[in-house]
């Protein structure tokens, strides 16, 4: 076979792993970003003055929290302000995640040595990977500059916008490629993309909150994104600055890639250490284990960004108070009474349960992820029930996730407290644990795929939280009927510590995750292990 | 003990339409060392899913030690299970995989599962994600051994180790046997299973074509056979049991001869004998018998 031909299947290989995803991705950022715009007229109206513009603009706190405001009194700069950060989160969390998939994981699995022993070097398998998923990102930014100018705005901010979103998703995927040559396990480089990542994230915030530190945005691709500015001055040299970093980490991937050995990092793993003999000696021991590195992971990360909600809670609900007109709009937008702390604290506590339900998705999926690859073998060999092993690992996985829930609490409550807003810690935790059901449900489904679809636990897994959040955000932004709203779990979240907590849907959301548990702890007993 | 090791009944696996077991019927009595041969796809690792509960029957039962398969907190008390394709936790050293494994499973043998670190050379203090294949496999087989549990089931166990550690191997099955304790073994290393097992299996498309001792088997089949004349040689063509005959130059006659050698030998001392030698069939060639070309 030639080295052309060659190429030509590597480069199908890695469409093959990405199709699915990528396509979804596409659909779902052109998509939001049309009925965005498209609603513009029947959600905003055209009265919005541009006082009351200037005042939320000159906001530090929704800069903070919402990115600046950019030329909200036309459609296109309402989308922009309205999806832009959630999708270019959603675009680099799905590419990085595509590229530790689909090379260093596929390496770890040891499916790379039959590849690398064919006609191409490690360099060139890992650029057609990063090749195929630039071109979905390209596909990304052409789909969503469509979808925009279709939707009747400018082109020249369309095309800023579209080109920024692939351009912040491409970039996370050359970090993830660099990442996946320094470390040599998929869990390290998708953990250290995800932490630079998350402090690009909080840069941009600190940057668009912050006069003094608005350089930092230049350091952040969100913070990039955010200074191109789409539909007011269409700027250029931002998007010019992403694209080069982008290149710039791809290439030093590339070229680093041929500097290690297949199967290694540049960080050599240990060679060897005394035994760490603690957490060892039972089922539900080892599963919490297995839990406590990501666990302080995510725990960073919740909360870092419920610090600066907590901060930021005094000057975000004087403003809305000053500006009755933005908290109607931001009601509207499915942020109701944020003009009281609790009210605030009670809006952004609901936002928590799409973190901390994909956290026991995701973890309930590394033991689907541990029994496809054999590693759980050995367990199910020894003398314990299949259901106490789910059981142990489910359970460890919800106290995980009432641990995040404490850490948002605490971290809320020590911030409102830094700046004398009046949230006591009793009220954060009330707030907080009100999303548990939410959590709850995601662990149900995603047991409940465990025992039917264990291919797909995460992903079915993160529907209550993430898609009924998309679900939400969307049904508020269109004004979809009732009963579509309604289908979202978070239609049924009281605004607690506003407010008590709605007890009857409470107790169902409890109610249908036991009964999704159930079906699918039935599930697992009756079907084949995979692997 | 009364109840065997192993017993299963009309035990039948089916992937959609493909018949990966077809109504296994075999028992193991307690204390012997069984070998499960067959090709690559046979069923033999589809057996040992069932076995363990880890697949679930279409049709028939599996017993171990007389309780139910399925009914894996009773039978794993009384088992070890060595896959063939061992994977570990990568961050977990190999002493805290024994730590795991010896904790949750049926008890261990400490004092034996040092000699047995010893007797393979594991160094213990590397994460499993370091270990080669082979090691990682001695990982499974220290702790399989160690746990002194009544049946062993070994899968493969030796595809990955190189020739001293698989003398010992041979020697901790050995040890097992002394201690009365069943093994049931499944591989491809043919002299090992020779070496080892008091009883083989042949598994072939999912049906099991053979269970019997190992003389038994040669009994079963070809001896190669040679003998010189010193006048012309007997025509064999026709006798039950003779086959492949092959004359040569030097006036030697060559042919295999299968089931009872009276009929052969009539024929062969009718005629003016100077020399007979036999030779049995390994069970490499027995293998390849049932399955395909003669070597």
């Amino acid at each position: 076979m030639s080295a052309a031909l060659a190429g030509r299947a590597v480069t199908r290989l890695a469409a093959r792993q990405i199709q699915r995803g990528g396509l979804i991705v596409v659909a779902v950022t052109a998509g939001m970003s049309a009925l965005v715009a498209a609603t513009y007229a029947s959600t905003m109206g055209t009265e919005a003055d541009a006082a009351a513009l200037a005042a939320l603009a000159g906001n530090p706190a929704i800069r903070t929290l919402f990115g600046e405001p950019v030329a909200l009194d036309t459609p296109g700069g309402f989308t922009v302000w309205r999806t832009g950060t959630v999708l270019a989160v959603l675009l680099s969390v799905w590419g990085l995640l595509a590229v530790t998939r689909t090379t260093r994981g596929e390496e770890e699995a040891g499916r790379w040595s039959l590849l690398l022993a064919g006609r191409l070097g490690v360099r060139a398998v890992l650029g057609r990977h990063l090749l195929v998923l630039a071109g979905v990102m390209g596909a990304v930014g052409v789909a969503v500059t469509g979808a925009l100018v279709a939707a009747g705005t400018p082109a020249a901010g369309a095309v800023r916008h579209g080109a920024g979103l692939a351009l912040a998703g491409l970039f996370a995927v050359a970090l993830a490629a660099l990442a996946a040559q320094v470390f040599p396990t998929r869990a390290g480089a998708t953990g250290a993309t995800v932490a630079v990542l998350g402090v690009g994230l909080l840069a941009r915030m600190v940057g668009d909150g912050v006069a003094a530190l608005a350089w930092l945005r230049w350091l952040s691709p969100f913070g990039l994104l955010a200074l191109t500015r789409p539909y007011l001055d269409d700027r250029s040299l931002p998007l010019v600055v992403l694209a080069a970093g982008a290149v710039v980490v791809g290439a030093a991937a590339i070229v680093l890639a041929g500097r290690r050995d297949v199967g290694g990092g540049l960080v050599a793993g240990t060679a060897g250490r005394p035994p760490r003999r603690l957490l060892l000696g039972s089922v539900p021991r080892f599963a919490l284990r297995r839990l406590l590195r990501p666990l302080a992971g995510w725990a960073a990360g919740v909360g870092a960004y419920f610090l600066l909600i907590g901060v930021l809670a005094t000057s975000m609900t004087r403003f809305l108070a000053d500006n009755p007109r933005f908290a109607e709009l931001a009601a509207q937008a499915g942020f109701a009474g944020l003009s009281s702390v609790r009210g605030y604290a009670a809006t952004l506590f609901a936002l928590l349960a799409v973190p901390v339900g994909t956290f026991a998705a995701v973890r309930l999926g590394a033991f689907a992820a541990a029994e496809a690859d054999r590693r759980l073998t050995l367990l199910y060999a020894l003398p314990v029930t299949r259901r106490r092993l789910l059981g142990a690992e489910a359970l460890t996985v919800v106290a995980g996730s009432v641990v995040l829930l404490a850490v948002a609490a605490v971290a809320t409550w020590a911030g409102a407290a830094s700046v004398g807003a009046d949230l006591p810690l009793a009220a954060a935790l009330a707030g907080t644990l009100n999303v548990l059901p939410v959590v709850l449900l995601c662990a149900g489904a995603a047991v409940l795929a465990l025992g039917w679809v264990p291919r797909a636990v995460a992903g079915v897994g993160a529907l209550p939280a993430a898609g009924g959040f998309l679900l939400q955000v969307v049904a508020d932004s269109v004004g979809a009927p009732a009963w579509v709203a309604h289908l979202s779990p978070f239609a049924h979240l009281a605004a607690v510590p506003a407010t008590g907590v709605n007890w009857p849907a409470a107790l169902t959301m409890i109610v249908l995750a036991l009964v999704a548990a159930a079906l699918g702890v039935a599930g697992h007993q009756r079907r084949d292990l995979i692997g | 003990m009364s109840a065997p090791a192993i017993r299963t009944e009309a035990l039948t696996k089916r992937y959609g339409t493909v018949s990966a077991l077809d109504g296994l019927d075999l028992t193991v009595p307690a204390g012997e060392v069984f070998g499960f041969l067959g090709p690559n796809g046979a069923g033999k690792s589809t057996t040992i899913r069932l076995l363990l509960g880890l697949a679930r029957p279409t049709s028939g039962r599996a017993w171990i030690f007389g309780s139910d398969a399925a009914d894996v907190a009773a039978a794993h008390q009384r088992l070890a299970y060595v896959p063939a394709d061992v994977a570990l936790w990568p961050r977990l050293t190999g002493a805290e995989v024994l730590e795991l494994l010896g904790a949750v499973g049926p008890g261990v043998d400490r004092a034996y599962r040092d000699e047995l670190v010893r007797r393979f050379a594991l160094d213990l203090s590397k994460p499993a994600g370091a270990y080669s294949t082979g090691n990682r496999q001695k990982v499974a087989l220290v702790a399989a051994f160690a746990t002194r549990a009544p049946l062993l089931v070994l899968d493969e166990p030796t595809s990955g180790l190189d020739p001293l550690m698989e003398r010992e191997f041979r020697r901790a099955v050995a040890e097992a046997r002394a201690d009365g304790r069943t093994v049931f073994l499944c591989s491809h290393q043919l002299a090992e299973v020779e070496a080892v097992c008091d009883r083989v299996g042949i598994l072939r498309a999912g049906k099991l074509v053979d269970v019997a001792t190992v003389p038994d088997l040669r009994a079963l089949h070809r001896t190669e056979v040679l003998v010189r004349f010193a006048g012309p040689a007997p025509d064999l063509r026709d006798v039950p049991g003779v086959g492949a005959v092959e004359r040569g130059a030097d006036g030697a006659l060559r042919f295999t001869l299968t089931g009872p050698p009276g009929p052969a030998l009539r024929q062969i001392t009718a005629a003016d004998v100077t020399a007979v030698s036999m030779r049995e069939p390994t069970l490499e060639e027995i293998f390849l018998d049932y399955y395909g070309e003669q070597p």
